[in-house]
């Protein structure tokens, strides 16, 4: 009886560490521009991250790989203003806040908001950004809109733009 | 007119001219085109050996260079702008070297081997090495 129950418990038990799900994405897409320039509008479609069912997210990007309209501004972008040779990535590392919102197994569209630490140019800073994510047949896919501060992050483009407007949407697998 | 008078209107206009041909260089400037660039030429399994190796090093000797990369094609698919993307084979399953192309490479398919130039952007660990504006040689 003892055997059967520590069996009984034990598939229960494995079988909730293998609830766990991750979702994964390798060409999520980061937009972004300066409201006060149109010109300063880029595009990285490179855009590594991974969603667990559990909560937890992660985005990854490298600076090279924003495109710009303009071969001159890309390379002033790199070479000036994020310095992108000594830091060539940005990552994200945190949490949906209200993961009690969310179904991953009910398709819809649900409000989250998520919470965590943005590294870029060598700064990290906690940051929320709320957004919408999707369930659309078991797979997630994630949107949100936010502003980046170019003054938190100790990048110098002032006599370009002190803040850009970014745009994220990543479709997981 | 007054000769001082000539030589700051010509000056003015030398001016203009400059800044004209100045603004309109930086707004035409071409993006670089890898194609017609000599690429450092190896495998896969190379890049993603170095990248994890030391990717400090690593990046002194790839980054936003030109790539001539031969590698076992794992998976294609295409991005939110319609570029087509090539997941090249590592021995780790869960890592490839992510390819954009900015020319369609035609139908590829998973298993085949292929030559191809791009520039590479970098290395996010555990996942992959990104390398962007592809153009298929073979």
């Amino acid at each position: 009886m003892k055997l059967f129950l520590s069996v009984i418990f034990s598939v229960f038990f494995l079988s909730q560490l293998n609830a766990q799900k991750i979702y994964a994405t390798r060409n999520g897409k980061v937009s972004f521009e300066a409201p006060s320039d149109e010109d300063v509008k880029a595009v990285n479609n490179e855009v590594t991250s991974r969603m667990a069912d559990n909560g937890q997210v992660t985005f990854s990007l490298l600076i090279k790989g924003f495109r710009f309209k303009l071969a001159e501004m890309q390379e002033h972008f790199n070479d000036q203003y994020l310095e992108s040779t000594k830091f060539p990535r940005a990552d994200f590392k945190g949490n949906i806040v209200n993961l009690n919102e969310v179904n991953f197994s009910k398709d819809g569209t649900y409000k989250i908001s998520v919470k965590g630490d943005l590294t870029m140019h060598g700064v990290t800073k906690n940051v929320t950004v709320t957004g919408t994510l999707e369930i659309k047949e078991g797979k997630p896919s994630a949107n949100a809109k936010f502003t980046i501060l170019m003054k938190d992050y100790n990048v110098s483009a002032g006599s370009v733009t002190d803040k850009v407007m970014a745009e994220l949407s990543c479709q997981y697998q | 007119m007054k000769n001082w008078i000539k030589v700051v209107l010509i000056i003015i206009v030398v001016c203009i001219l400059t800044g004209g041909v100045v603004a309109y260089r930086i707004y035409t400037k071409p993006h670089r085109d890898v194609s017609q660039e000599k690429g450092v030429s190896l495998t896969a399994q190379k890049l993603c050996d170095a990248f994890r190796a030391n990717e400090g090093e690593a990046n002194k000797l790839y980054l936003d260079k030109a790539i001539e990369m031969t590698g076992e094609v794992a998976e294609v698919t295409t991005n939110q702008d319609g570029n087509t993307v090539v997941n090249c084979k590592t021995n780790d399953p869960l890592f490839v070297i992510n390819c954009t192309f900015k020319t369609n490479p035609g139908q590829l398919k998973a298993g085949q081997i292929i030559t191809f130039k791009g520039i590479c952007t970098g290395y996010i660990p555990d996942a992959n090495v990104v390398i962007n504006e592809g153009v298929l040689v073979k």
